[in-house]
């Protein structure tokens, strides 16, 4: 088979670990380096030049968020597949790197020798996550805790997506009963219904969730 | 007397002439009406006193003066026959201004060496005042020190060291790959290489997760106290949960700091010495501000002699609560346990901003 190589471009502020992915990279028959960045800008500017099949991304760069990058590159091209390949915990990052557009996530401190089955993966058009990740995420879409389905303004009461709201703007809990001049005990019950309709684990999620959503409704 | 004493100090200067005046007055018109035969001498002591006391010497000498006029004024208008010799009424009138003055004059010392000893303690108790306070300073800054190149180290090895491994591991994976398209058996080892490297990047993880637990944002408490349970109850044989009702955003990185630190220091001893099965750490929002509690289901204090390390952990707690103006408690809970707990006042937030 003498299919032209799949084109890989890395993002990573530790020239060392360029290095060794490429030299990783470069040592599989269908996969190919076509380039490397440190920083934001350098990435994003790289990843349009070069038009790469994948991008391996680290979530902290210099002068920014690998984040950004993810986000950027899903929007200019869909049809380049991200991995985002982080020292930082799977259970903190990897969802809000998959909804930022990742394809895969892997942590670097335990799946060196899944980094060129993920690649395969992704350019088969899957998603890949370590098996223990997947397990959480699969809990939560058969728990019902796919967010997208029910959008919080369909699923609250009107006080509950106030609260909710508020939230999102960085308001304290204190803030919020002085701005609807409610007691803090009630603006807790409110917060427990939250997440229970939302179906949130805590209080670091329903946060998160309150600030995803009040950012989207201000690009609406 | 010394309370009597003190109150009299507190009287305007103008407030005690004026009483002296009446005072000498008073005991002058006495005189008078009890006659020559009755000696009131001893009384004028009172208003001299006074003066000595309140006001000073001179106005002492004077009122001593006056004292003496008032009686002679008083002796003469009654013309008594004995008084009325006038050598003999000088002579006692001398010698009544000479004892008032001797009296003034143990007086004046007396307060002079009282006032000197009073300047002495308040100097003291200044001096107290300030060295206690550069101590709590000074404890404070060892503590933010300490905290600082601890996130330092943390940073360090973080960012350079895991790094550093992750590519030594990746390069360990190329090794091995080599190894394997040559069909050769070391290929084994240098995959057990790469698994060794990657338990050393948790190491050196963990390790820096622990000189560094929370992040700077403001949610930052909340994701390391739940990162800080997740990872206890998969260490140590204990169910540790997390609960927080509604997000609790902590703008003082110092501050979340510390109540992690609280935190952490509260469940290591609850595992360590209270055998406990399960441990719930709380962030709630009470309108007397944040209360961070530990409870366990352990032997409880009253069962567990306090070993002299967690008697130090205890006393770094509640320092850690003085730096951040919180109050610390360790309690026995309903259930028999121990409830760890710090409250940190918050202030009503800002007012131009809530209008918003």
């Amino acid at each position: 088979m003498n299919k032209q190589p799949s084109r890989v471009f890395l993002v990573d502020d530790h020239p060392l670990v360029r290095e060794w992915l490429t030299n990783l990279i470069e040592q599989q028959d269908d996969l190919a380096v076509c380039g490397e960045a440190e920083s934001v800008q350098q990435a994003i500017d790289g990843i349009d030049e070069t038009s790469p099949d994948v991008a391996i991304v680290d979530l902290s760069l210099s002068g920014g968020s690998g984040l950004d990058v993810v986000k950027n590159i899903r929007s200019s091209r869909p049809q380049t597949a991200i991995i985002v390949l982080s020292m930082h915990d799977e259970r903190l990052y990897a969802e809000r790197a998959l909804r930022a557009g990742a394809r895969g996530y892997i942590m670097k401190r335990e799946s060196t020798s899944s980094i060129v089955a993920a690649i395969h993966e992704v350019l088969k058009g899957n998603i890949h996550v370590s098996a223990q990740m997947s397990a959480t995420l699969d809990a939560k879409f058969v728990d019902g805790r796919s967010p997208p389905l029910q959008p919080p303004e369909e699923l609250l009461s009107d006080r509950e997506l106030e609260v909710f709201q508020l939230l999102g703007q960085g308001f304290e809990t204190r803030r919020i009963a002085q701005v609807l001049g409610i007691s803090i005990k009630t603006i807790q019950a409110y917060c427990a219904r939250i997440k229970e309709k939302l179906v949130l684990a805590n209080a670091s999620e329903l946060l998160r969730e309150a600030v995803r959503w009040n950012e989207r409704a201000a690009k609406d | 007397m010394t309370s009597w004493l003190a109150r009299l100090d507190e009287f305007s200067n103008t407030a005690t002439v004026s009483s002296t005046f009446a005072l000498t007055l008073f005991i002058g018109v006495l005189d008078y009406v009890t006659g020559t035969h009755i000696s009131l001498s001893a009384f004028y002591l009172l208003p001299v006193s006074l003066a000595a006391w309140t006001v000073g010497p001179y106005f002492a000498i004077f009122i001593s003066a006056l004292s003496v006029g008032v009686w002679l004024t008083g002796d003469i208008i009654s013309f008594d026959q004995t008084s009325a010799v006038p050598a003999i009424l000088v002579w006692n009138a001398f010698i009544r201004f000479a004892s008032y003055s001797v009296v003034v004059a143990a007086l004046t010392n007396l307060r002079a060496l009282q006032r000197q000893l009073e300047a002495r303690v308040q100097q003291r108790a200044a001096a107290l005042t300030a060295e206690i306070e550069n101590r709590e300073r000074l404890q404070r800054e060892l503590l933010e020190v300490s905290e600082r190149e601890q996130r330092r180290f943390g940073q360090d090895l973080h960012d350079g060291l895991c790094q550093h491994l992750a590519a030594t591991a990746l390069a360990g994976q190329v090794l091995g790959e080599k190894l394997a398209s040559q069909n050769l058996g070391e290929a084994r080892d240098a995959k057990r290489v790469v698994a060794l490297i990657e338990q050393g990047i948790k190491l050196s993880h963990q390790l820096a997760k622990g000189l560094h637990p929370v992040d700077m944002n403001a949610a930052g408490l909340m994701q390391a106290l739940q990162e800080f349970a997740a990872n206890t109850t998969e260490l140590h044989k204990v169910s540790c949960r997390f609960e927080c009702d509604s997000p609790v955003l902590i703008h003082d990185p110092t501050t979340a700091g510390h109540m992690f630190r609280i935190a952490q220091e509260a469940v290591r001893n609850a595992i360590r010495h209270s055998g406990a099965r399960g441990i719930v750490i709380r962030l709630d929002t009470l309108d007397e501000g944040l209360l961070l509690s530990v409870e366990d289901d352990g032997r409880g204090i009253a069962h567990a002699p306090i070993q002299p390390t967690s008697g130090m952990g205890l006393r770094i707690m509640a320092h850690r609560s003085r730096v951040i103006g919180a109050t610390f408690e360790l309690r026995s809970a309903p259930s028999g346990g121990t409830v760890v707990s710090c409250l940190l006042p918050q202030p009503e937030p800002a007012y131009e901003q809530a209008a918003q």
